[in-house]
């Protein structure tokens, strides 16, 4: 994931590139180490370069590494030729490699070949039972191609062996929700949260989870869980400050008959609608009127 | 015995300073040799999965309090229960490890490289140094030692009577030997430090490293004592969006 600070940079060496200047292998190679998605100018920018055979023969070795990243682009921006006249160069000079192989494998998938690129992904796989990127295609093509239960199966296994990898735990996690099988995403989600507590949408995202799980207990642990994201991200985060304010309706419509020994501090819930206001008042000063009626209408403000 | 021996600047030049070029010299020929011979080392699943599993119960520790407690102890049984916990080793399965090591040819072959490439440049540049640097006072140390030192520091010279801060090349050597890590670090980027005193180490420690670091794992996740950090949580919030009210 790139920090606001890379992804600034980014954009300003894109500017910079669209409109002429150099620096399109700056470019390049920032997009290869923050892996950010951006096919579209990759393909453009690395075509560019590797059709002048002056700007190709000066990048050295590094143009087999262009040229992976340009198939990948190719094969993302449907540009299939292109991409199979870069993996037939690397396959020349790279006969036999599981680079290469993987990527002719993605080129089945890209043209919608499953079964030949199950095939391939299965031959490669005997080779190298634990190449994580292997996996994660057999997953994506699960899932592309409609069967989310194997893509579950798929990553389960996967995660049975690479248990520390994050961003497979996050992918599962929003399968779940999909699927609604709210548990398992909350577990999920408690395990990405171990790993990086730090992260506001972690928080969020299990919070939403257990609100719509429902149930006095998630509904508690929700609210908690929407103030740690208001704390981590200062108040700014509309839909956290949503949430404490449902969270709190909720509650109190589920103990309304107990005694409120449990009195929950309102200062809480009116001070997340006052922050919502504000926000509102600051960003969208049309749909004031509306935000006004509804927090009436919950008894958050007078 | 307050001498202060006057010490030849020739030694300087000709002593101090090409045992160090050498010493630098030898570690970058070791590193470029080491990164020909290194064979392709294809990933053991019993080992990758146990290092997976060091991470996340690592993890779990670090972010315990910020997971409702029914999780945790859910968690934490998983890792730690008799029968079929990730992190319980068997008392068997422990002893067959090294057993294994040995037969293995495989890894048998990759520690002798190993320690060959250590070994014998070591082994070398001693012995050249002792050759060509014995016998005269090479350098003196800032600080005083006791007498025990002598027979360490000043092994050619045979006078009694010196100051034992005043030491042999072979001293040098040895200061070198353990000092030069962080010049290779910078040299040959920080991966890549010829760090001999680690892999002393590591050659003693051999490789029993995967059950014995697991059964740490598992008696410190024992230890750990649950406090949910969110209802704190709940009071930051209020105090923060007061703030920010205002």
């Amino acid at each position: 994931m790139a920090g606001a600070a890379e992804e600034a940079q980014l954009n300003r060496l894109e500017s910079q590139v669209d409109s002429g200047g150099g620096g399109a292998w700056e470019y390049l190679c920032l997009v290869r180490k923050l892996k950010a998605r951006r096919s579209e100018k990759v393909l453009k920018h690395g075509l560019s370069i590797l059709n002048d055979a002056k700007d190709r023969s000066k990048l050295g070795g590094e143009e087999w590494t262009l040229y992976e990243q340009v198939a990948i682009a190719a094969m993302d921006c449907q540009r299939l030729d292109v991409a199979k006249d870069c993996i037939a160069t690397l396959s020349k000079k790279f006969t036999g490699s599981l680079r290469v192989g993987r990527l002719e494998a993605m080129l089945l998938e890209a043209k919608g070949a499953w079964a030949d690129a199950e095939k391939a992904y299965a031959c490669l796989l005997e080779d190298n039972p634990l190449d994580q990127l292997i996996h994660k295609r057999k997953v994506a093509m699960a899932k592309a191609q409609g069967n989310i239960s194997a893509a579950v199966d798929f990553l389960n296994k996967y995660l049975e062996i690479f248990m520390a990898d994050h961003d497979a735990w996050r992918e599962l996690a929003e399968i779940y929700v999909s699927l609604q099988m709210y548990k398992q995403a909350a577990f999920c989600y408690e395990e990405l949260i171990l790993s990086q507590p730090t992260v506001p949408f972690y928080h969020l995202a299990y919070a939403e989870v257990l609100y719509s799980m429902g149930g006095l207990e998630n509904l508690q642990a929700a609210k908690k869980y929407y103030c740690a994201t208001v704390n981590l991200t200062g108040g700014k985060n509309t839909r956290a400050l949503y949430g404490v304010c449902l969270c709190s309706v909720a509650i109190n419509q589920l103990i309304k008959g107990r005694n409120k020994e449990e009195k929950e501090s309102s200062e809480l819930q009116s001070l997340a609608a006052e922050a919502l206001l504000q926000d509102y008042k600051h960003r969208a000063p049309g749909k004031l009127p509306l935000l006004t009626t509804m927090l009436k209408n919950m008894k958050l403000i007078s | 015995m307050a001498e202060d021996l006057v010490l030849d600047t020739a030694i300087r030049d000709w002593v101090l300073i090409p045992l160090s070029a050498v010493m630098v010299l030898i570690g970058i020929l070791r590193y470029f040799v080491a990164k020909l011979m290194r064979s392709f080392q294809s990933p053991d699943p019993k080992v990758l999965k146990e290092g997976q599993v060091l991470l996340r119960a690592r993890n779990l520790k670090a972010g315990a309090n910020f997971i409702p407690a029914k999780s945790f102890r859910a968690r934490r049984f998983y890792f730690t229960n008799e029968e079929n916990g990730l992190l319980h080793v068997p008392k068997e399965q422990a002893q067959n490890a090294q057993a294994q090591m040995f037969s293995d040819p495989n890894m048998a072959m990759d520690m002798m490289k190993k320690n060959l490439s250590m070994i014998i440049p070591q082994t070398l540049t001693f012995a050249w140094v002792n050759f060509f640097f014995s016998g005269f006072v090479a350098a003196k140390i800032p600080f005083p030692l006791t007498q025990r030192f002598r027979s360490m520091l000043q092994n050619g010279i045979d006078l009694s009577t010196v100051d034992v801060s005043y030491v042999s090349s072979r001293s040098w050597y040895f200061l070198n030997l353990f000092g030069l890590r962080g010049l290779f670090s910078l040299i040959l980027g920080e991966e890549n430090a010829q760090d001999d005193t680690q892999k002393m180490m590591q050659m003693s420690g051999f490789g029993f490293d995967a059950s014995k670091s697991l059964s740490a794992e598992k008696d410190s996740l024992d230890i750990i004592q649950h406090e949910w950090v969110l209802p704190k949580m709940e009071q930051r919030a209020e105090e923060m969006l007061r703030k920010l009210v205002k």
